[in-house]
């Protein structure tokens, strides 16, 4: 059983605040559900719209099914919305709503009280009883769900859509808040950032914990004061990153590239947007793949993680850091809109160990960039002891000091790219889901994961044969990542959001595979699963 | 130690003795030279640190200061001095010149200003006077010129001072004191260049500079002599204010974060901003 709600509404008018007090309460009382939202860029007006899946299983995608409610806080929301509202589905129109916010206003003297009073609704609807409810409700806004209460018995709409309570042990995240705490866990304790959706709750999420925790953040004035701020920290020994969409990561370019020469770790997190130049603002793509992939003049090496669930994006987020150490390279976190603003529960334990950084202190003999076998050279940090570090920007010698001898170049830039090597070995696997001879593999990567995962299951439940192979490290790729699955000899299809196919791209350029079907979307919009049910069963046949 | 050989300025460099003075200035300092950390830029001045025996963060055209603002956050123990040329601190940088001043962190930015880009050869700078030609502006430079001294003033830098390449001991207390100094201090340098600059050359500016008796301390009357250029130049401490507040980064390094701390996120609200 699931039950899927939208709540559109003008920008500034609650649907928000309906989305963000309802999944408290949801992950309260376990429920498993998926929140997600889309939104325009405006402040106030517009029509914004909240999509939740409340299920008895855990979800974590779309449905894309029609709607078995639908709540309007505006007049767009019925030509928008109630066209695809299920037969049976529940219509809370704009005269329903507005008789609650009047209701609000006349009780409660606040019309900010009816989205409590709405949240009321939909647990009544979904059939919570009234005192389990209140318990999972902050105290000062019991009164307004409890008259939420009131306006489902009212229209006769408790219990309607039952859904059992069946989520174990959990915690709730969306994709920024995964990404900053798994950030958090790596021993991340310096951000500097310039504000821009969808990254910008990675900025929040920093500034707000700073206050308690020995961690910083520092709003620069453009990315690339930011990105050079956080190199600054990583040099002086805090382990540090950087989140920006993809015109800011346009500005943060150069400094990738210093990373890169000086050998700075530092983790940079791209959200991405539709683009090209300011696109869609709120709105979510996965165009920037061959961005970053090329992003920063000259030849380093780099390493691109697009984790596709919430466990992965904390997993990945902490160990990003240290390779970022292990490795003194840029290591990049690729996610999107869709992803970063989904809530989602985890009922897997979290691993909360938190990773710090190391460090040796060395005598006035240290060389920064000593030359060694594998490319690594050790790394310390200024004012420990009387080894001055010395970072430098231009092609230097073993010491840090530049330097134009061609032949010192030639061994600096095989060390630097040997540490390529290392990447090769040090990969994370990709993750499969099906069965090994499938004659059809579904390649994805970032936040289609989940999506592409159900539709499988769909799909699979009715005879087909196919697999999904999704890969949260979309670079290097590496001949190892793909060897038990056979690849070659199966039919690729690729599953991306964005217009070009940049991943089968890559693919036929690292791994030499030739993806036969590509499954694009680039209107702004996540897939849903019944959408890529759809698709893929029409491929698939 | 530095063979001057290796150094890659022309014979003559206004950035030699600035070299000078600042070696000796961090062997007077009361600091340990294992505590300073120098940033710089890119262009002639930007070498500065290869050729002393400091910790450096040589970074990229115009960002110096923003890695220091990192360094200093990050690190408020250490001694971070920004130190570029003229293009770099207030061309390709300037955006970064007006923002680092408005943080107020303990960070000292030291600008050689020659007033023209050396290393590509001798074109425009921010500071370069308005109608002097050269071979990007071959009918005369159509720009006023950048004062950086009043614009450091005007953003609310609580120490700021000029000093001339060619009066050493002058700018070596200069530079000692704006190290010394708790706040963002600026110490804009007359660096002659020998090669591009056939007019603000050593003689030009020792006809010119003259050395303020005591620091101003009205900020006001400080951008009245910040503005003063031409046939006198004031050199010495045109602003000071010692009450203004100095911004204290946090302890990071070796700071633990606890347990307790992590288990606090798990129950966070999710982020509403977007």
């Amino acid at each position: 059983m699931e039950f899927n709600v939208v709540i559109g509404g003008e920008a500034g008018q609650g649907a928000f605040s309906v989305e963000l007090e309802l999944t408290e309460i949801l992950s309260e009382l376990n429920y498993y559900f998926f929140a997600t939202k889309n939104y325009m860029s405006r402040i106030r007006g517009g029509h914004n719209f909240h999509m939740l899946r409340i299920a008895d299983v855990p979800v974590h995608a779309l449905s894309g099914q029609q709607w078995n409610m639908v709540i309007a806080l505006d007049k767009e929301t019925e030509t928008r919305h109630k066209p695809n509202l299920h037969e049976m589905g529940i219509y809370l129109s704009r005269e329903l709503t507005t008789e609650i916010e009047k209701e609000s206003r006349e009780k409660f003297k606040f019309v900010t009280s009816s989205n409590t009073i709405m949240v009321g609704v939909i647990l009544a609807v979904i059939g919570v009883s009234l005192e389990k409810a209140l318990e999972a409700t902050e105290p000062g806004n019991r009164e307004y769900l409890k008259k939420g209460f009131e306006f489902a018995d009212r229209w006769k709409l408790a219990g309607t859509y039952p859904i059992e309570a069946k989520a174990g042990a959990h915690c709730k995240f969306d994709g920024n808040q995964a990404l900053s705490f798994g950030a958090l866990l790596g021993g991340c304790q310096f951000m500097a950032g310039y504000p821009m959706t969808p990254a910008t709750s990675i900025m929040h999420y920093f500034a707000t914990i700073a206050q308690e925790i020995p961690v910083h953040f520092e709003q620069a004035e453009d990315e690339i004061s930011a990105i050079n701020m956080a190199l600054g920290a990583s040099y002086a020994g805090i382990r540090s990153m950087v989140a920006t969409s993809g015109g800011g990561f346009a500005l943060m370019q150069e400094g990738v590239s210093l990373a890169g020469m000086t050998e700075t770790p530092i983790v940079i997190t791209v959200a991405q947007r539709p683009g090209p130049a300011t696109g869609l603002p709120t709105r979510t793509e996965q165009g920037d793949l061959n961005f970053v992939l090329h992003a920063g003049h000259g030849e380093f090496p780099r390493i691109i993680f697009a984790p596709g669930s919430i466990d992965e994006t904390i997993a990945l987020a902490r160990k990003s850091f240290e390779l970022a150490d292990r490795y003194q390279t840029p290591v990049f976190f690729l996610t999107d809109q869709y992803f970063a603003d989904s809530v989602q529960i985890v009922e897997d334990d979290v691993e909360t160990e938190i990773r710090r950084r190391s460090y040796t202190v060395f005598d006035n003999a240290y060389k920064r960039y000593c030359l060694t076998e594998d490319g690594i050279s050790p790394l310390t940090f200024p004012g420990l002891s009387d080894a001055l570090v010395r970072f430098d920007s231009d092609e230097h010698d073993e010491e840090g000091k530049i330097t134009e001898d061609l032949n010192l170049r030639v061994r600096m830039v095989e060390k630097r790219l040997k540490k390529l090597e290392l990447l090769r070995k040090d990969f994370v696997p990709p993750t499969f889901y099906g069965s090994m001879d499938a004659e059809s593999f579904i390649l994805c990567w970032g936040s289609n994961k989940l999506i592409v995962k159900e539709a499988l299951e769909k799909l699979t439940q009715e005879g087909m044969n196919a697999a999904v192979l999704h890969f949260a490290q979309v670079y290097p790729l590496t001949v190892d990542m793909i060897a038990p699955y056979g690849l070659t000899a199966k039919k690729l299809i690729c599953v991306e959001n964005n217009a070009r196919g940049q991943f089968a791209g890559l693919l036929k350029r690292e791994l030499g595979l030739d993806v036969a079907h590509p499954v694009l979307k680039y209107n702004g919009e996540c897939f849903t699963v019944a959408e890529l049910y759809q698709t893929l069963k029409s491929i698939l046949r | 130690m530095v063979q001057r050989s290796d150094i890659a300025w022309c014979p003559g460099c206004g950035n030699f003795p600035i070299r000078d003075v600042l070696e000796k200035a961090f062997q007077e300092l009361p600091i340990p030279i294992k505590n300073i950390v120098l940033t710089s830029g890119i262009g002639q001045a930007a070498k500065m640190p290869h050729y002393l025996e400091v910790n450096y963060f040589n970074g990229l055209h115009g960002r110096s200061l923003p890695l220091a603002v990192g360094i200093k956050l990050a690190r408020p123990d250490l001694t971070v001095i920004a130190y570029s040329g003229d293009g770099c601190n207030y061309g390709e940088g300037g955006n970064h010149f007006i923002h680092t001043m408005r943080k107020r962190l303990d960070i000292t930015i030291l600008t050689s200003n020659n007033q023209v880009y050396g290393l590509t050869k001798g074109q425009s700078s921010p500071t370069t006077d308005f109608a002097m030609k050269n071979p990007l502006s071959p009918q005369g430079n159509q720009n006023i010129p950048l004062n950086p001294v009043a614009l450091a003033v005007t953003m609310g830098a609580p120490f700021v001072a000029r000093g001339f390449a060619g009066e050493r001991d002058h700018l070596k207390e200069l530079i000692k004191e704006a190290i010394l100094f708790k706040g963002t201090a600026l110490v804009d340098i007359l660096q002659p260049c020998v090669t591009f600059n056939k007019i603000n050359t050593y003689q030009w500016f020792k006809e010119r500079v003259f050395k303020l008796e005591r620091p101003l301390t009205d900020r006001y009357e400080a951008l009245k002599m910040a503005d003063l250029w031409g046939e006198k130049i004031p050199i010495g401490v045109i602003y000071r204010n010692v009450n203004a507040p100095c911004r204290e980064g946090k302890t990071l390094f070796n700071a633990e974060i606890t347990d307790d701390n992590i288990a606090a996120q798990l129950k966070m609200r999710c982020v509403m901003m977007r």
